[in-house]
């Protein structure tokens, strides 16, 4: 019997002031568009913002992973404001600790540094649905 | 000496992953601070609004700013005044697209060649709202132009762009006539006249009070209970001081 398949939710911090923003949304980009395009999707932070019904269902409904670019951790603030659990965040500072050969540099446009370390985080992510099963209904774990 | 923060325009983008038209709005802001008007542009994260502190919030309240939209929605433009302050301007890149009958962007991650032409156009048209509002009088309140006593404009400094996330804008909450205000940069304005030997007393009072209204809406008429509670402050404030030295 096959499992029934759901999507996981990426909410990147997309920040614009600061470098780390930008490789948390190229990381949603290139999980949702390139690794896991069939079991992902990507939920614009704005929209949260403004408590849009289609996105706060699909916070409510779907498991959740956040990246955030800075400590305020807006994203998973926001999933959790609009009645999402998130499965699990990442706080990009922490990822770059682990990454250290990869330097981002860049806002609008991110220096190859940034493009390895947004992959190298979309690739945890990847690795995190498929261990844990969370594009299966009844996968995961809240963390 | 603190200096006080220059008048300068924040530009806050929708940034929407979805669209083409959200990373226009993205890289057309980035265009503007960094390199048509790096000296008089601020930003900040739209979800910081919600997530961070009333310093954050504050942010539209001191800086007049400009929304840019990616659609209809108008995210960054509602999100912006239901949190923080009225925008003085708007930019929605799909009409601004229409009205300049541009081809429509394509690719949400990276832009083709119509999506450079839409930024181009964006940030020009954000470069000259910037221009437009440093120009003339805004009222934080209505997020309208206002024309000052004698048609001045109020003056601004250059400073570079900077990212608000963090550092937020001082505040202080201050009792007038028993109703609690908040005040922007009121810290600073206490500190910058304490270091120019300026103690607590009547003789400070017009200046106090016109250095707290150049960031501050004063309601008409309520000019003297708000200087009476700024003196009351600045000399509480002094004191603080003295105690900690």
């Amino acid at each position: 019997m096959s499992e029934r398949r759901r999507k996981v939710v990426v909410v990147p911090c997309s920040g614009i002031g600061k470098t780390y923003g930008t490789v948390t949304r190229e990381a949603a980009f290139e999980l949702t568009e390139h690794l896991r395009p069939e079991t992902t999707r990507l939920v614009p932070l704005s929209l949260l913002v403004l408590g849009d019904e289609a996105s706060r269902a699909a916070v409510a409904q779907n498991p959740t992973v956040t990246i955030d670019g800075c400590k305020l951790a807006c994203a998973t603030k926001m999933v959790t404001e609009n009645g999402g659990a998130v499965l699990q965040d990442y706080d990009i500072l922490d990822v770059y600790r682990r990454y250290k050969q990869f330097k981002p540099q860049g806002i609008a446009e991110l220096n190859e540094g940034g493009m390895k370390l947004a992959e190298a985080l979309a690739s945890e992510i990847a690795s995190l649905i498929d261990d844990r099963g969370l594009d299966r209904e009844g996968g995961g774990q809240h963390a | 000496m603190p200096e006080l923060p220059g008048k300068k325009v924040g530009i806050v983008a929708c940034s929407g992953e979805e669209l083409p038209e959200g990373t226009v709005t993205r890289l057309a802001a980035l265009k503007v601070l960094e390199e048509l008007r790096p000296g008089e542009t601020v930003t900040i994260c739209l979800p910081l609004f919600l997530a961070g502190g009333e310093g954050d919030r504050t942010f539209a309240r001191f800086y007049p700013t400009i929304a840019l939209d990616g659609c209809e929605l108008r995210c960054a433009a509602r999100g912006t005044e239901m949190y923080s302050g009225k925008p003085a301007a708007s930019v929605v890149v799909r009409d601004l697209i229409q009205q300049a009958g541009l081809p429509q962007p394509g690719g949400r991650r990276r832009l083709d060649e119509a999506g450079r032409r839409a930024v181009e156009a964006t940030a020009r048209e954000t470069a000259r709202l910037v221009d437009d509002l440093l120009g003339r009088p805004w009222s934080r309140l209505t997020g309208a132009p206002v024309q000052l006593a004698g048609g001045e404009a109020e003056s601004h400094e250059s400073i570079q762009a900077a990212c608000s996330c963090g550092s937020g804008i001082p505040i202080q909450r201050v009792l007038v006539d028993e109703q609690e205000v908040t005040l922007m940069a009121l810290p600073l304005i206490f500190e910058n006249l304490r270091q120019q030997g300026k103690m607590p007393g009547p003789e400070v009072a017009g200046e106090l009070l016109a250095t707290v209204g150049i960031y501050n809406p004063i309601p008409a008429g309520r000019e003297a209970a708000y200087e009476q509670a700024l003196l009351r402050e600045y000399a509480a404030f002094c004191q603080g001081r003295e105690l900690a030295q």
